[in-house]
């Protein structure tokens, strides 16, 4: 049905019944694509709970490391989401999951992230220092002599309201060591926001901390294939049944064709038709992952395929 | 490799051939850390070697990415370290020139958000040119602050203040096209005395360009910005002229190489002379510009130079 033939097709009328045929498994973004903010998009709750009933396996996969998956799913709740929290992969958890499976980490991590991050590293038991308000005193000779934790063996950056010069300090002295892990959730460069207002995201805080020094981290979330492996693992996904939707050509879509899945961008987030249409007219090979299958003005669309 | 051609660059010198390289220069420009001092410690010999330059009436200036003092605070350093000669009217700092660009470049009309210390926003305030007031409550986010009107730069340094809200208001302000996006410098980390080093401006200008999806226009070295600075107070200085002593590749060589200045590498720094000569052997011609005309271990090896000349005028 996909892959190397037509692209970026707008899926309607008789084209959604056969997609959704052709999957057992769908991943859903969730921030501007299930919802956006504290609000459902208009439809979304009725098509993913109809999807379950159809019995395809829904699951949610998000580069937010601000949420635990018991947060996610108490959100999901309130807003008319039949999911449970083994369904949701944020990149709090899965950064956890990395770091026990994958660096199988021993020793305690230096964190620049929030309470959600602090709770998915407690779960897998791992220790780790730094969270919270953290500034500068004394002098310069005194911030680059900053006590290091010993057992500190990794430098995991994820979002930080907190984010400071002192942090940065802390995260670099770190890193010199050579034996020190560096591991960041995901680059998203800003956090979608409503009304004119900008907040960065981990994108920049990863950047300020791989810039200072001079390393480049390892980073958990999409579009990095680990997150599809995490999910992949404990669910049996088959990639070719498998479709992901999501609105960020760069980070979603990107996963998805990096993991042999359907894509299928929605417009009710970050990118647009055109930004998809100028990476296929690029010819550049690399860009050509960021092209959608499909696309839909918003996952609604799929409603009367479904309901029929 | 056949060796076809020798490599330019990268000469170590002494003795003779810097009497040489003194007579035929007459505009000198130092980089200060790891150059002439390494932070309350000037290098052994630098104080004699710069009072001997200007003594010979040749021209000396100081050129510094380091942003976090105004310029008042490096003559009183220079006088405190046995510099004895040097007038403000000598220095270039990063924060100084920042606020030349905005001045006289730019022409700037309206507020300038700067993320630095009090060091930058001093210069710019003597360069009439106003600075936003940090006046957040305690608790404020970026949800809930007020935003300056008429912002029309946003200027980022060295700032050990830094915070998750000023990252956040820089990057609401540079929504606006119009908004200038600048940055003292680039420098990705600086060095301290000891061998230690902390997170320079450039780590704090690569969030914000990451958040706003914009780059900055770089004011300090390599750009050649400051030079223009130093050509434009000299009233029209020749390349041909010039000396460039530094310790940076990255930033003093390449700098030096961007204004079509001659090169010289000091070792009592940041780069060794290992990179550099990896630097010259590369196959990227880009990397030629990072090579350094000449290599000397200190500044004071300029002072047998001197004693020579003297010897000779008795």
């Amino acid at each position: 049905m996909s892959g190397s033939g037509s692209k970026c097709v707008r899926l309607s009328g008789p084209l959604v019944k056969p997609l959704l045929d052709s999957v057992d498994c769908v991943l859903f973004d969730c921030d501007g694509v299930i919802w956006r903010g504290n609000q459902a998009v208009a439809g979304a709750p009725q098509v993913i709970n109809l999807l379950k009933e159809r019995g395809k396996r829904v699951l949610f996969v998000t580069n937010n490391s601000t949420k635990t998956r018991s947060m996610y799913a108490e959100k999901m709740s309130a807003l008319g989401f039949n999911v449970t929290e083994d369904e949701v992969f944020g990149t709090a958890f899965c950064c956890a999951a990395y770091l026990q499976t994958v660096c199988a980490l021993r020793g305690k991590v230096y964190l620049l992230g929030s309470a959600a991050m602090q709770q998915e590293l407690q779960a897998v038991g791992i220790q780790h220092v730094g969270v919270g308000p953290d500034h500068v005193s004394g002098t310069q000779q005194d911030w680059a002599n900053v006590p290091l934790d010993p057992d500190v063996k990794a430098v995991v950056v994820g979002f930080d309201e907190h984010f400071s010069y002192m942090k940065l300090n802390r995260a670099l002295q770190y890193l010199l060591q050579n034996d020190c892990l560096f591991v960041g959730t995901n680059r998203d460069s800003r956090l979608p926001l409503e009304g004119g207002k900008a907040v960065p995201g981990t994108g920049c805080l990863l950047q300020a901390v791989e810039a200072a020094a001079q390393r480049q981290a390892q980073t958990v979330g999409k579009p990095s294939r680990f997150m599809f492996d995490c999910l992949a693992a404990r669910f049996g996904v088959q990639p070719e049944r498998c479709m992901m939707v999501g609105d960020r050509l760069d980070t979603d879509i990107l996963l998805g064709s990096n993991c042999g899945l359907k894509t299928l961008l929605t417009l009710t987030g970050v990118s647009t038709v055109a930004e998809a249409e100028a990476h296929r007219a690029s010819g550049c090979a690399q860009r050509q992952g960021m092209v959608p299958d499909f696309y839909v003005e918003s996952i609604a669309d799929l409603l009367p395929a479904l309901q029929g | 490799m056949a060796g076809a051609f020798a490599f330019k660059g990268c000469q170590k010198i002494r003795g003779a051939q810097i009497r040489g390289l003194l007579e035929a220069k007459d505009f000198f420009l130092f980089d200060c850390d790891g150059v002439i001092w390494h932070g309350e410690n000037a290098i052994t010999g630098a104080a004699k070697v710069v009072n001997a330059l200007i003594r010979r009436g040749k021209n000396v200036v100081f050129v510094t990415n380091n942003c976090t003092r105004p310029r008042e605070n490096y003559v009183s350093k220079f006088t405190r370290l046995g510099f004895t000669d040097v007038m403000l009217d000598q220095i270039f700092s990063s924060s100084y020139c920042s606020a030349l660009y905005l001045r006289d470049v730019v022409k700037v009309r309206g507020q300038v958000f700067v993320i630095g210390c009090e060091g930058l926003c001093r210069e710019l305030l003597e360069a009439g040119i106003p600075c936003v007031e940090e006046t957040d409550e305690p608790g404020a986010t970026i949800y809930n602050c007020a935003l300056a009107p008429d912002v029309k730069a946003v200027l980022v340094g060295h700032d050990d203040k830094l915070t998750f809200l000023k990252l956040a208001k820089a990057s609401c302000y540079l929504r606006d096209p119009e908004c200038l996006f600048l940055a003292t410098d680039n420098d990705p980390w600086h060095p301290l005395s000891g061998g230690r080093i902390l997170p320079g401006s450039g780590s704090l200008t690569a969030a914000i360009e990451v958040a706003s999806g914009r780059k900055a226009t770089v004011i300090g070295k390599p750009s050649r910005f400051m030079f223009e600075c130093i050509s434009s107070q000299f009233s029209g200085v020749d390349p041909a002229q010039c000396l460039m002593v530094g310790d940076r590749l990255e930033t003093d060589m390449l700098f030096g190489s961007n204004c079509g200045l001659d090169t010289m590498l000091t070792l009592t720094g940041v780069s060794q002379i290992e990179e550099a000569q990896e630097y010259r052997n590369s196959d990227l011609d880009s990397n030629r510009s990072y090579v350094p005309d000449y290599v000397v271990d200190t500044i004071a090896d300029f002072l047998p130079a001197f004693e020579e000349n003297e010897e000779q005028n008795d």
